[in-house]
């Protein structure tokens, strides 16, 4: 054991390099995102003011966006869900000594960043690309099907990079789900598919809960790939918070978007918490 | 029974397919011998790793990457390391609060958190800076070491630390020579995350790089959002891509890296 002061001490370094460059940020974020930028020019009138909030609630531009943004965390949040049941299952219970390999194929889109996977994803779906050609020398279409440039181009490299943060929960609780008790299900006469509705589901629903928020997070804040994928003209929440911070250079504004993520991440937090305790189960 | 397990089989197949597609598209494109990507290629050749490797705009991006990501590292873990002892070790009342505060950055928005620093950077006249570069990594990988340390000195028996103490070793040297030692496995997977981690990120350095420290993904990030696809940096990307799996591979068969995250 380490006397307390010097466990203080060493655990100081991180502290204040997280409180200080990370938390303090998000403080002043606040206090940010009341101030205002007049036109043309750039230097900043800091009476608080709700106006950036004003415009974003009344703009159309602004609640479409936003209403997009939702849609696609929810339909990419779906998605995956869908995708890893089955493969979370397969890795823990019939992967066997792939186990490892799977993992690792599993965590290609975390460990390579957000740009490369998206990079082959263009040169993937693009009008030229291995999809679209692939099924034209098929014969299977004539003219090149259209998925960059729309949500739906947009989906598939949201469900690639952020289908890992659903996977690896869903295999963490299912790793902890007795062996027995689809077999005692079944061998009390319940069938595969109410296995899979009484038994499975509900132990694996933390889980399946905790991939869900960390998906529907990340995909409701990210830009670089709706950005690319794309191609700028279906703008998200977050490409317009990147845009009003980094080409207009409206701050102000740009702070008051971001507010307006949190606020929606810190409202998924909460249901996300709340949904939790109600599950049998939950932690007492 | 048979089939279901077939198709439970070709699902998850399908799966792993997918998530595999963009890189393996990725390597094959930076093959091709035309400017731009086409399926199936008219021609297939090594030109663009050969101009890729003689382009000194991109050289000079991915010196920047790897030296602002090894400082980070080095950063990143030695304070996580430190953190996740005292936390582990230390009997700390706070902890829980402590592990909590050190942990948010995973949670919290990167996004959210570059625009305020966007906007602190300009005021302290750090942005595009080398030392803003490296602390703003520090601080996105700082987490993620102290996640894998934590896991990692949770498993190490601290009666040999406390045996060499007792011994006469002074507190340094009996970590350095029990402790440290049994968490190597750990410490290096905190080191190759931290590295990607930096290495790879565009979320919150497109915010702060400057014309002088430009990373490899911000300047192709620019170049894709302007002209679309160069060959170049695919041969580039072709290349990390191919380094980042063979680390990862290796590293999970040797480490089960996918059970510290």
């Amino acid at each position: 054991m380490l006397a307390a002061k010097s466990a203080r001490g060493l655990v100081a370094p991180a502290v204040i390099l997280t409180a200080g460059v990370f938390l303090a940020p998000f403080l002043l974020l606040l206090a940010m995102s009341l101030w205002s930028q007049p036109p043309g020019s750039l230097m900043l009138d800091v009476t608080p003011t709700g106006e950036n909030y004003r415009r974003i609630t009344t703009d159309a531009y602004y609640m479409g966006g936003l209403a997009r943004t939702i849609w696609l965390s929810l339909a990419t949040t779906a998605i995956c869900a869908v995708l890893s049941l089955p493969l979370a299952w397969w890795i823990v219970r019939r992967a066997g000594r792939f186990r490892g390999l799977i993992l690792a194929v599993v965590l290609i889109p975390m460990v390579c960043g957000a740009l490369l996977p998206t990079l082959g994803i263009v040169n993937l779906i693009g009008p030229l690309g291995v999809l679209n050609g692939t099924l034209k020398s098929l014969g299977l279409i004539e003219r090149s099907w259209k998925l960059l440039g729309t949500q739906a181009g947009i989906l598939i490299g949201l469900v690639h990079a952020f289908l890992p943060l659903m996977v690896l929960p869903l295999v963490a609780s299912m790793d902890r789900l007795p062996r027995d008790a689809e077999g005692a299900a079944m061998s009390l006469g319940a069938r595969r598919r109410a296995v899979w509705t009484r038994i499975i589901l509900p132990l694996c629903a933390p889980g399946l809960l905790a991939g869900s928020a960390l998906v529907f997070c990340a995909t409701l804040t990210a830009f670089v790939t709706p950005l690319i994928l794309g191609q700028g003209k279906i703008p998200t929440f977050a490409t317009m918070a990147y845009q009003q911070a980094s080409l207009v250079l409206d701050w102000p504004f740009a702070s008051a978007l971001a507010v307006v993520m949190l606020a929606i991440l810190a409202a998924i937090g909460a249901l996300g918490w709340a949904v939790r305790q109600a599950l049998p189960g939950a932690a007492r | 029974m048979k089939l279901s397990a077939v198709l439970w089989a070709l699902l998850t197949g399908a799966v792993l397919l997918f998530l595999l597609a963009p890189v393996a598209v990725l390597i094959f494109s930076a093959f091709d011998d035309g400017k731009f990507f086409r399926f199936p290629p008219r021609g297939l050749s090594l030109r663009w790793f050969g101009a890729a490797l003689e382009s000194p705009e991109y050289r000079s991006a991915l010196i920047n990457s790897t030296i602002i990501a090894c400082v980070s590292t080095a950063i990143s873990v030695t304070a996580g390391l430190m953190a996740a002892t005292g936390l582990s070790r230390g009997g700390l009342k706070s902890r829980a609060l402590v592990e909590l505060l050190l942990l948010a950055p995973l949670t919290l928005p990167l996004v959210v958190w570059a625009i305020a620093l966007l906007q602190i950077y300009a005021r302290l006249g750090i942005s595009g800076t080398f030392g803003g570069l490296v602390l703003a990594h520090a601080v996105i990988t700082l987490p993620l070491s102290v996640r894998i340390l934590l896991a990692t000195l949770a498993g190490i028996d601290p009666q040999m630390e406390e045996a060499a103490r007792s011994l006469g070793a002074r507190p340094l040297r009996a970590f350095l020579r029990t402790t440290f030692p049994l968490a190597l496995p750990g410490v290096l997977t905190a080191a190759v995350f931290s590295f990607l981690v930096s290495f790879n990120d565009v979320v919150v350095t497109t915010f702060i790089a400057g014309a002088r420290w430009m990373t490899f993904p911000v300047r192709m990030y620019s170049q894709l959002r302007g002209q679309g696809v160069d060959p170049i940096t695919l041969a580039i990307g072709a290349m990390i891509v191919a380094l980042i799996l063979a680390a990862v591979i290796a590293g999970e068969l040797k480490f089960k890296w996918s059970r510290r995250l």
